[in-house]
């Protein structure tokens, strides 16, 4: 018997080829430990639901203001406002908006609901070795409902990706690596008390985890083989995020660790260039974000991070760079 | 795994097992695609030749002012010069065929003989039979066809249909003409007047033909005769020698064959109205073999023969791969050539490459290859099977419908024994979809069930309405526009005297006819449902008001019907009404016939109704007046926001075994592949689970839609001038295009990524 499980969902994104092997689905669950300065899906920060505001599709008709039991809501010349400390989130708003510029940050999805959306693909999934990946968010912070999502989808014959920045109870990660195929985790700093600084903790539990799915890989504890077609599979991913993780230390550094602790099981080691897209996300909550007026990242820095990385003993073809670069200035 | 460099990365290698000598190198050749082939200098000359006639308008179709794009065969020199003294001009118009094979055969008798340096095929038109010879239906069939058209139903048929090439590839043009005067003799005899004349105009038609090819190999001779360039002089030679032979014999070698087929297609394009013309690979094997086993071909002369046919084409209609008699796959050599020709040059053609589960792997991986690289939706990639089993539904039996080829925009047809006014006839279901709001209005309907049963009862007379009209044609059809010469190459017109237009000239005469706005019906019935059937926020006589009024002063209440759930999305609730109202117009259509006792036949599909939206007004999808329609089967632009995959899903719930076609249009920004390889395999593997899930075709265009847009204010940037788009069923050169289409093409952005 399954239980009777539901989620937060923040987005359910399809046919994505940045998530792991193949073309895939990704689901975005809501509720993440960590503040990252950079975060580029702020609205999954909080676990709690919200309501956000897109201007591009509002109307101003101020039926929502109107439809507001608590009175939190005011316009003004920027746009339509919310006084969160007013805010029952009651979603008076969200029905009475007639263009879905007032919406909720999350959805909920119940396990079966969910598992059926994620197997529309499933043709896909296959002829492209792909499959699903839970994102975030962090996905740990949702574990239960993952390690049953997983099972379900594993069952079915899915391939199964878990996109983690590691930061959960080692009981977390322990319901739902059973039923991963793949994980892709995030390795942003690795000196501890510039992770402090810039995500607001340290990552003494992230490494710990790191480890421990590292272990699982030797082990094999699960009795899968990779005859069985469930090996375990690890990708590192570090976001490249200017002055903050794309520093020419900090990568050496990462390189180095990977090198001395993870070279046996880590396949594939993913740099992802920064990109400021995520600006209207911050909009949309009312945020100000450090990082909206960053530019792309150049070619040359690029180059400089990957060369690091490979005289730190990185293999050139576990190296990969990924996202958006600015074109060569002359 | 390699590090993934970030630009725009293109795989040059070469997918399949098939060996390629000459593997470019990437330096070199100018051309917008990493070239898997090096152009000869003549090649490149012709293909600079080419494209100068396409930028400076001389092959320009439809009008100045409404330029349909460059795919047109003919190059404009001027009017005709003898128009005056055409037979039906000079000594009075008869709507019979004779009167038009004289017609014909004049203008083909007066066509200048072009044949120019480094050409090895040649052969050129600069008329069109629609151009000189009058085209004008009665005032009682146009009486019926306003009636039909405030109904929503439209379309003055005109050609559309396929020949069967292999007839005269076998018997010669002497062959044909023989059968023709055979069987005027015994209608002659018969006293069978009509059909003897209707033969007496076929004769004249082949006649000029044969004379027309004979004055090539006249022209040549002269060349060779005063060429002093030895290379050049033997070419002349060559030529002169074919065209001798090919007049009035079947070809004999690939190249006899090749020259012949051009011949045979552009002397079609004569008549002017647009057909396809079968399966290349399948016509020239046999030659290609021949000529292969005689060591009088090498690789590069095949690929040669056949980019010179294209490049005058001009994006005529073939297709390659599908199915043999035995249901075996049909692909050949002769497919990768044919490829390959295009490879060699891009530029455009039209190309379709007919897939099933079978299919050989080297030639799909081939095809996606080529479709990946150059970006330019060539070829077009279409389910074989479902097209076959589409045939096998209307009626055709087991050893025709294997025969089925891709040919034109979204359609496909039996080569030479089928006329079914593929894509010219047009319902716009918008119309039935308003009468259905005022009926439902005036009957107080506070349900969807029977609001979609008026539905059905409005739709249904709106194909009555195409009936009466198409049947008003069908009566003097034959004898006002026949299709003369495609008739030629068909199974049938010859000994039975009747023009393929004509009833029973051909076996398969059923009537196709292209649906215009099925995803905004959709989407407006999913609307009303929700908002005025169960929710009741808005009265029916709300929505009428509204969209009457363009909305004007209820912009939250369009709002509201825009953000209800779409088609395009993989929505069930949404794409089950979409699925309904195709089983409706399926079953509706299926059940009538026409003149022919042959029953009418939906093809989801729309080549340019979308682009036309003033007189449509607005829509309760949420639709502006001035905003286009959806593209034939494809969601409202706009309104796919779920990605590619879920808009395949979404068209691949409709059963296309009971439609002609109905084709997922694509565009996609190179970026959509940053750091991607082998961007083919991608191509082949998406299009490949879409067909398996019912999908029959995709066009694929691979654009920068910012450089596209550019291009419509800088047409004369040369970076511009060989953009090639596909517009809709047909490619063409993006700066030849009208505006209206341009603009609609760069709104596409349909899709950010799968
Ligand atoms: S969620 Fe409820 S309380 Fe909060 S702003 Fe909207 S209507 Fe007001
Ligand atoms: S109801 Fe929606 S559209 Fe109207 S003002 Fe509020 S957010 Fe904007």
């Amino acid at each position: 018997m399954y239980e009777a499980l539901s989620c937060q969902v923040i987005e359910i994104s399809r046919g994505t080829m940045h998530d792991g092997p193949g073309l895939r689905t990704t689901v975005f669950l809501k509720g993440c430990p960590l503040r990252c300065l950079w975060c580029q899906n702020p609205e999954g920060m909080s676990a709690a639901q919200g309501v956000w505001w897109e201007e591009r599709k509002c109307i101003r008709c101020l039926a929502c203001v109107e439809a507001c039991p608590s009175g939190a809501l005011w316009d003004n010349e920027t746009g339509i406002h919310r006084d969160r400390g007013k805010c029952t989130l009651c979603g008076a708003c969200v029905e009475a908006c007639p263009s879905q510029a007032m919406t909720f940050t999350g959805q909920e999805w119940s396990l079966d609901d969910l598992v059926r959306a994620v197997l529309k693909d499933r043709d896909y999934y296959e002829a492209f070795g792909g499959g699903v990946t839970v994102s975030g968010g962090e996905p740990l912070s949702q574990h239960r409902f993952v390690g049953q999502f997983f099972r379900r989808l594993r069952e079915a014959g899915v391939h199964t990706a878990l996109d983690t920045c590691g930061s959960a109870p080692a009981a977390a990660l322990d319901a739902v690596l059973p039923y991963t195929d793949h994980v892709l985790f995030d390795i942003k700093i690795l000196d501890p008390a510039l992770h402090q600084q810039f995500t607001g903790q340290s990552n003494g539990v992230i490494l710990q985890n790191l480890m421990a799915v590292a272990e699982t890989m030797r082990q094999n504890h699960w009795g899968r083989t990779l005859s069985e077609g469930h090996a375990l599979r690890l990708w590192i991913r570090t976001p490249l995020i200017p002055d903050a993780t794309a520093t020419v230390d900090n990568i050496a550094a990462i390189a180095r660790f990977i090198h001395q602790n993870l070279r046996d099981v880590v396949e594939r080691w993913e740099l992802c260039a920064f990109n400021s897209a995520c600006k209207r996300k911050y909009d949309k909550l009312g945020l100000t974000w450090t990082y909206e007026d960053y530019p792309l990242m150049d070619q040359h820095s690029i180059d400089a991070l990957e060369r690091v990385a490979l005289a730190a003993g990185i293999p050139r073809e576990k190296l990969v760079v990924s996202g958006l670069v600015a074109k060569a200035s002359a | 795994m390699g590090t993934v460099l970030l630009d725009e990365r293109v795989a040059d290698t070469a997918p399949g097992g098939r060996p390629i000598a000459d593997l470019a190198p990437h330096s070199g050749v100018v051309m917008k695609v990493p070239p898997k082939f090096v152009q000869s200098p003549r090649i490149q000359i012709l293909a600079q030749r080419s494209r100068e006639l396409a930028i400076s308008g001389k092959r320009r179709l439809g009008t100045e002012d409404m330029p349909l794009g460059d795919h047109a065969c003919w190059i404009h020199i001027g009017p005709f010069p003898q128009l005056d003294e055409l037979p039906s001009r000079a000594n009075g118009y008869e709507a019979t065929g004779e009167s038009w094979g004289r017609d014909y055969a004049f203008l083909v008798d007066h066509f200048p003989v072009d044949i120019h340096r480094d050409e090895r095929i040649v052969g050129e038109i600069h008329w069109e039979m629609h151009m000189v010879r009058q085209y004008v239906w009665p005032d009682s069939v146009r009486e019926v066809g306003k009636w039909a058209a405030e109904l929503g139903a439209s379309g003055y048929s005109s050609g559309h249909t396929c020949p069967d090439l292999a007839i005269g590839l076998s018997q010669g043009w002497g062959g044909i003409l023989e059968r023709i005067k055979e069987s005027r003799e015994k209608y002659v005899r018969l006293d069978n007047q009509p059909k003897a004349s209707y033969l007496y105009g076929l004769q004249m038609i082949c006649e000029s033909v044969i004379g027309f090819i004979q004055r090539h190999a006249e022209k040549a001779l002269e060349l060779a005769q005063a060429e002093t360039d030895p290379w050049q002089k033997q070419t002349y030679q060559r030529i002169a020698e074919c065209c001798a032979h090919i007049a009035v014999n079947a070809p004999r070698t690939y190249y006899e064959g090749v020259q012949w087929i051009h011949f045979a297609v552009i002397m079609d394009r004569v008549v002017g109205h647009g057909n396809g013309y079968g399966r290349l690979d399948l016509y020239l094997i046999d030659l290609y073999r021949k000529s292969r086993a005689a060591g009088e071909l090498s690789d590069e002369e095949a690929r040669e023969y056949l980019s010179e046919m294209f490049l005058k084409l001009r994006g005529q209609f073939f297709s390659l791969g599908g199915r043999d008699a035995e249901l075996k796959d049909a692909t050949n050599e002769m497919s990768f050539v044919v490829l390959e020709a295009y490879d060699l040059i891009g530029d455009y053609n039209n190309l379709g490459v007919m897939w099933h589960p079978g299919i050989n792997r080297d030639f799909y991986n081939y095809a996606c290859d080529v479709l990946a690289r150059h970006g330019e939706s060539i070829p077009v990639l279409v389910n074989y099977d479902l097209m076959r089993e589409a045939e096998l539904r209307s009626g055709v039996p087991e050893e025709d419908a294997w025969k089925v080829v891709y040919s034109g925009c979204q359609w496909f047809c039996i080569p030479g024994k089928e006329f079914c006014d593929q894509d010219v006839n047009s319902i716009n279901l918008i119309s039935p979809m308003k009468r259905t709001i005022a009926a439902a209005i005036d009957r107080g309907i506070t349900d969807f069930e029977s609001f979609y049963a008026l539905f059905d009862e409005e739709l249904t007379l709106t194909a009555r309405a195409l009936r009466e009209w198409k049947n008003s044609q069908y009566e003097l059809l034959g004898s006002l526009w026949p299709e003369m010469y495609t008739s030629m190459n068909s199974h049938g017109p010859i000994e039975r005297g009747i023009d393929m237009v004509d009833n029973r000239g051909v076996d398969y005469q059923y009537t196709s006819v292209n649906i215009l706005g099925i995803p905004n019906v959709a989407d407006a019935f999913h609307a009303i449902r929700k908002l005025v059937f169960e929710e009741q926020r808005y009265t029916l006589a709300e929505v009428k008001e509204a969209t009457e009024t363009n909305w004007a002063g209820r912009e939250p209440m369009r709002q509201r019907f825009l953000n209800q759930g779409k088609f395009g999305n993989d929505l069930d609730e949404v794409d089950a009404v979409f699925v309904r109202i195709t089983e409706s117009l399926a079953r509706i259509l299926g059940s009538m016939v026409n003149l022919r006792g042959q029953e009418f036949r939906a093809s989801l599909f729309h080549f340019q109704g979308h682009v036309t939206p003033d007189a449509i007004g607005a829509t309760p999808d949420g639709r502006l007046a001035h905003e286009y329609l959806a593209h034939g089967i494809n969601p409202q632009v706009g309104r796919a926001t779920e990605g590619l995959l879920a808009t395949a899903n979404s068209i691949a719930k409709v059963d296309q075994r009971k439609f002609q076609g109905g084709t997922m249009q694509i565009e996609l920004q190179p970026r959509f592949f940053d750091g991607k390889e082998e961007i083919w395999k991608y191509v082949r593997d998406f299009t490949e689970v879409f067909f398996k899930k019912g999908g029959i075709q995709v066009n694929l265009n691979i654009m920068d839609l910012k450089k596209l847009q550019d291009a419509m204010d800088h047409p004369e940037n040369p970076d511009y001038q060989n953009i090639i788009v596909r517009v809709t069923g047909y490619a063409s050169r993006f700066i030849c295009l009208p505006r209206s289409y341009q603009k609609e093409f760069v709104e596409r952005m349909n899709y950010e990524g799968f």
